[in-house]
């Protein structure tokens, strides 16, 4: 998130009391680089969730039986809401083509209808952990579903509020053509695949599998 | 870069062969003399069950394997800084050598080999130590630990105790059980070490490796050590072992039908019986 | 007054962290109300009214702080001011106690806080001496000693080891490469202004009911998850300390990938850059799993979840095997950037490139793959699957060889060298190498199953502990304090107190942990209070040979407070070295050059005559050799061994 200051400080007002222009040794963008590893590391906190899931549905499973006798879960909706989610890393995309092509009235659109889609998915997931008739504390299965669906619906949650921001931005007019003067919203979109990724991953192995 | 960089099979340049065996023997001479003091020392105590003479070997040999490895950094630490170390207001550079492929190859090589020997050596006395006894001879033993206690069923006997009775050179099985936490098995003399988990003996238990076989050798009383962190009473978290004949321990669990009241309970805690297994000091007075 | 509450700085921030927490603390009112639950707390709720303020106070301290003003005004759109680089450099020593986002400021910041915890650290280790000094309980009962070792080893791991190294490499690290700064500054000094608010955390358990954290710092469950509230700020300030670390490794990752200087190409990257490039990726990749697996804790303990109750189909191993999966690795986080230290130390005083410099950087990343595979080997006796024993011991032994390599290489280094050992920062390399052979062997030793079946969770392990820990991380700690102390601060320390330093802490740090082994071997267990008598005489010594190290560290304080104020000057280069953070002034200026540097050779061209390793000024980059005009900043180079002398 520096390319705005980048932009402005660069100016050569400061040419003596700022520091020297950093040589880029590499092709790939900072901001690019520094979102793909930070979401290496939260593919590796889904990990460790998963290493549970493992163990709990594996290892310490006396019976066959997964999910265990009582428990149901909603895999219709579910599917439904997964679709959701998944339109909704077309209409970033869709967001980050206008973006490029300086097409603004699409990349507003698509920024504001991807935080919707997003919204409308948290919203569908609140209600059905309302609805689904158990709770965390009800076995290792309750705990490692809520802990999972629980840990993804946090980082929809965080997706949501980078998305806030590129719509703020994308509103107030700013980010144009280059590649360096969208990163608000390109930054942003890669972590909301991840997401949706993410939520395809947990959502076949939680309800399908 | 331009003089020669490879003059023996050493990179340096003023090593000549002479040198190199004469370190080469210094490092021999030392591993000599430290494994040889190493060996003797009695490091891992008393030596009382079958499977523990397996494990002093296998250190006996690392103890020699070690020495040479460190022995071999010594030397050629302690020769570099008496031969190599500048002069005062010297402020020239060393030579100007980068690398030297078959230097290097020998020492990842020497090493993967030790540590392959290692490897292999272990996993032959692991699966020594974990083998069957060759005479048949079993007994079955429940163990259950809870803070801060340990109690040992004995299917066979129908009995139940807070100590821990056992034939002398019978291979023991014992089926290891925590009711809160995790706590550990460890008879020092035996060599013997396994957690005990709790829910090893629900229906999702089957995967907890909850068995380990032990053969003591000697007769004697030990204690029954906890080494798994347990909570406050984890220090004092002690039983006695006993090993005797197999007469005496016919005899003791004969002796042995009732379930022992309250008050007889090895509760580990200062004051509590059993604590005094802590040779010949008694806790409660500190 | 209210001035100082509306800008950036500490009165915002105290206030921000009442806020923060006065928000957690309503936030769980009001949702328990909401819930139709009883508002306030009970016993068996697990605390929440305390959990909530411990993560949203110190969030309100990093916002009050001025961590986030300028997300905030980019994230609602607000133009963003054209920096005025009031952020960076330090001119007084308020400047510290600011967020400031200049990395030799943070590196500062990072060295300094740090190093109080390492003291704080060895005071309660000293604690835990006094009391092991005799069989029997004297100075305090075995609870409260719980909850020394569990602190001592929490705040040494995570609060000194593993971000003093963050610290260090945060000051050098840029500079090596020829970067102005780190590749995000703001990130940077959030990620060490984290650090204090995990250290508040740890520090508060001590004032919870029940006591501080008590499970060890491995806090297995289910002994963690039944433990009184004190365990739950554990399982926070990890949080903190593991973001931090996350961070941070992003950004190393990041300035190393993308600012290079030009002409620096990965073959011409100091060893250290690749120790922290090697570590980075290793904390990327692991830290979320303890992340993970105390997350989980905290669950079962405030939400009633059952990851790990057993009763209810939880399952207790897999905490053991989600925690080393991070545990391990750090081991490594803890050494790498040690290797990376010891590397430049050796080479710069022994005035000779290093020995085999790619077979260095190759058996770094080796580790690096290595350590994601032997986690199992902390729990050969815990009752995990019993076939995942002997992989997991092959892939143990295995990581001697590129570990060995290291060592070889650096004795290599030595040979046909002229070795400087008058400087403190060699004796201590030199030292390393020795401590940390011995650990290594009781390391390989511990991988051996057999043998592990019988130390396993004795003195033994508490030896091969401190051996890397001590003899290791430590040791190469002091290596690189006292290597750039004239470079952080432009002034020389004492030699002879460093010297004096090194050999009371050599002699006591081998007086203190080698008894460990034999009363290990011969059966006193760690984690006890109390002990056997017959293993009373060896503790009496242990116990004496640790307060001598104790003494020692005092010493090293002494030396580094009083040189930093009225120490020599040093020059820029007082060891003569070839790499960029020497070619500049000391300290540095602020924005570390005026001009990129451009790379133009290997970084320990030593002995081969007119090699340099960059050229600081385009002007007089045409000739490659020859002497370097004296222009402020470039005090010396070539190979002919002019410049500042020692
Ligand atoms: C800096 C930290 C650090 C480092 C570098 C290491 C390095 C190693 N460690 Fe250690 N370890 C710890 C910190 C560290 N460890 C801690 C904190 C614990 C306890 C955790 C707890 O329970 O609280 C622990 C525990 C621990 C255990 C578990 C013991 C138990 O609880 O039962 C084991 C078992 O395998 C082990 C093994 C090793 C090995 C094989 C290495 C190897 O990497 C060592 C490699 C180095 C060498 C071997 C020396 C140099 C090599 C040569 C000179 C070449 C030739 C050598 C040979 C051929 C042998 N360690
Ligand atoms: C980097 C890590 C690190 C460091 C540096 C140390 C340093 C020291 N450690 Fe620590 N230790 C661990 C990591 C570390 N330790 C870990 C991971 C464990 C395992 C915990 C567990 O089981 O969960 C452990 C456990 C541990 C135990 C075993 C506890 C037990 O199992 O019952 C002991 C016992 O002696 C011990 C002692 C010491 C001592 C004497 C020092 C000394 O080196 C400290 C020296 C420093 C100082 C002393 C500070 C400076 C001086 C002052 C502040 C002035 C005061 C001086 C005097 C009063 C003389 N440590
Ligand atoms: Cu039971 Cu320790
Ligand atoms: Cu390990």
């Amino acid at each position: 998130m520096e390319s705005a200051s980048i932009a402005v400080g660069s100016a050569h007002a400061h040419e003596h009391h700022g520091p020297p222009e950093a040589h880029s040794s590499s092709k790939i963008d900072r901001q690019t680089l520094g979102i793909l590893l930070f979401i290496v590391s939260e593919a590796m906190l889904f990990g460790a969730f998963f290493a549970s899931y493992f163990f709990l549905r594996e290892v310490s499973n006396p019976t066959d039986v997964w999910p265990p006798d009582g428990f149901e879960l909603p895999k219709a909706i579910a599917g439904v809401n997964t679709a959701i989610l998944i339109s909704s890393s077309f209409t970033i995309h869709w967001a980050l083509e206008g973006a490029r092509k300086g097409n603004r009235e699409a990349m507003k659109m698509g920024l504001a209808m991807t935080w919707l889609l997003g919204a409308t998915f948290l919203f569908i997931q609140i209600n059905e952990y309302v609805h689904l008739g158990f709770s965390a504390r009800d076995g290792a299965f309750g705990s490692i579903f809520y802990g999972l669906t629980g840990l993804h619906g946090a980082h929809v949650f965080v997706g949501l509020l980078l998305l806030s921001f590129a719509n703020i931005r994308a509103w107030r007019g700013h980010f144009g053509t280059k590649a360096e003067d969208h990163l608000g919203v390109e930054v942003p979109g890669i972590y909301w695949h991840f997401v949706d990724v993410m939520w395809i991953i947990v959502y076949v192995t939680v309800y399908i599998l | 870069m331009r003089r020669a960089v490879n003059r023996m099979p050493l990179p340096m340049k003023d090593m000549s062969l002479s040198t190199f065996l004469k370190g080469a023997a210094i490092a021999g001479l030392m591993t000599l003399v430290i494994s040889l003091v190493m060996v003797n020392i009695d490091w891992l105590g008393p030596v009382y069950s079958s499977e523990k003479e397996d494990i002093v070997t296998l250190l006996n040999v690392m103890i020699v394997l070690s020495s040479l490895v460190f022995s071999i950094v010594m030397v050629m630490m302690v020769y570099a800084i008496w031969k190599y170390r500048a002069k005062p207001g010297d402020e020239s550079d060393g030579e100007p050598i980068h690398g030297n492929t078959r230097l290097e190859i020998i020492w990842t090589a020497i090493p993967t080999v030790i540590v392959i020997f290692a490897g292999v050596y272990s996993t032959i006395v692991l699966n020594d130590i974990e083998a069957k006894a060759d005479n048949g001879k079993i007994m079955e033993v429940d163990v259950t630990a809870q803070q801060f206690a340990w109690r040992f069923d004995y299917p066979e006997q129908g009995v139940t105790s807070t100590e821990l009775h056992v034939p002398v050179g019978t291979q023991l099985d014992l089926h290891l059980n925590a009711l809160d936490v995790i706590h550990s098995f460890w008879v020092p003399e035996w060599g013997i070490k396994r957690d005990l988990v709790p829910g090893a003996d629900l229906p999702g238990g089957d995967d907890i490796d909850d068995t380990v076989t032990v053969t003591p050798t000697e007769e004697g009383v030990f204690s029954v050590v906890c080494t798994e962190l347990c909570g406050w009473g984890h220090a004092t978290m002690r039983a006695a072992a006993v090993v005797e004949s197999q007469d005496d321990f016919d005899a003791w669990a004969a002796d042995q039908t009732k379930i022992p009241d309250e008050e007889d309970v090895s509760s580990g805690v200062p004051g509590g019986k059993g604590a005094g297994v802590f040779d010949d000091r008694d806790l409660t007075d500190d | 007054m209210v001035a100082a509450l509306k800008n950036p700085g500490m009165p915002r921030a105290g206030l921000g962290f009442l806020i923060g927490g006065l928000f957690g603390f309503g936030l769980v009112v009001a949702l328990r109300a909401v819930s139709g639950l009883e508002i306030f707390q009970t016993e068996a709720t697990g605390y929440p009214h305390v959990i909530v303020p411990g993560i949203t106070a110190p969030i309100g301290f990093l916002i009050g702080l001025g961590c986030f003003d300028y997300w905030f005004r980019w994230a609602s759109g607000a133009p963003t001011i054209p920096d005025d680089h009031s952020q960076h450099g330090a001119y007084s020593w308020k400047d510290y106690f600011k967020f400031n986002t200049d990395h030799k400021v943070i590196g500062i910041q990072y060295v300094v806080t740090t190093f109080c915890f390492f003291m704080i650290g060895g005071l309660l280790a000293m604690l835990m001496r006094a009391e092991l000094a005799q069989p029997g309980t004297q100075i305090v009962d075995p609870g409260v000693f719980n909850s020394l070792f569990s602190t001592h080893a929490a705040i040494m791991i995570f609060l000194f080891i593993v971000p003093v190294f963050a610290g260090l490499a945060n000051y050098v690290l840029p500079l090596m490469i020829g970067a102005p700064d780190m590749a995000f500054p703001r990130l940077n000094a959030l990620s060490f202004w984290m650090l204090p608010m995990a250290g508040v955390l740890f520090m508060a358990s001590f004032l919870a009911p029940g006591g501080a954290f008590d499970a060890g710092w491995t806090g297995y469950a289910p002994l963690s998850t039944g433990a009184p509230l004190g365990q739950s700020f554990f399982n926070l300030g990890v949080q903190f300390a593991g973001a931090s670390s996350v961070a941070t490794a992003l950004n190393f990752l990041v300035t190393i990938v993308t600012m290079r200087a030009p002409g620096m190409n990965f073959w011409r990257m100091p060893l250290l850059v690749w120790a922290n490039l090697s570590t980075s990726l290793l904390v990327v990749g692991a830290t979320p799993f303890i992340a993970g697996a105390q997350f989980m804790v905290l669950m079962d303990r405030a939400i009633g979840t059952n990851f790990f109750q057993a009763a209810a189909g939880g399952d207790v191993i897999s905490y053991q095997h989600i925690f080393w999966f991070y545990s391990h690795p750090a081991v490594y986080i803890m050494m790498l950037p040690g290797f990376g230290i010891v590397s430049e130390v050796i080479s710069t005083h022994a005035r000779k490139t290093i020995f085999g410099y790619r077979l260095m950087a190759i058996a770094l990343l080796g580790i690096v793959i290595l350590a994601f595979a032997v986690w199992a080997h902390h729990m050969f006796v815990s009752g995990m699957f019993a076939w995942l024993r002997v992989p997991m011991m092959i892939t143990t032994l295995l990581i001697a060889v590129p570990t060995g390599i290291k060592i070889f290489s650096w004795l290599g280094t030595l040979f046909d060298s002229k070795l400087h050992i008058e400087s403190t920062s060699m004796l201590f390399a030199l030292g390393f190498l020795v401590t940390f052979v011995i650990g290594g062997i009781s390391g390989v030793m511990l991988g051996m199953i057999p043998l592990d079946i019988h130390v396993s969770d004795t003195y033994f392990v508490v030896a091969h502990i401190h051996f890397v820990l001590f003899g290791g991380s430590v040791f190469t700690i002091f290596c690189g304090f006292y290597h750039w102390f004239p470079k952080m601060t432009g002034r020389m320390y004492d030699e002879r107190l460093g010297r004096i330093h090194f050999w009371m802490t050599l002699v006591g740090m081998l007086g203190t942990f080698i008894p460990m082994h034999w009363i290990g071997m011969e059966g006193m267990p760690r984690r006890v209070a109390d002990y056997a008598a017959q293993f009373g005489n060896w503790n009496l010594v242990i116990t004496i040979f640790s307060f001598i190290l104790g003494v020692a560290q005092l010493i090293f304080v002494y030396n580094m407070v009083v040189s930093w104020r009225f120490g020599p000057k040093a020059g820029d280069n007082p060891w003569r070295a070839k790499t960029i953070e020497w070619l500049v002034s000391s300290p540095p200026p602020v924005f570390n050059f005026d001009e990129i540097p451009r790379v133009v050779g290997g970084p320990y061209e030593f002995g081969v005559p007119g090699a340099r390793h960059a050229i600081m000024h385009d002007g007089d980059g045409a000739t490659v050799s020859g002497p370097e005009p004296a222009v402020a900043g470039a005090a010396s180079g070539g190979g002919g061994g002019e410049g500042g002398g020692s």
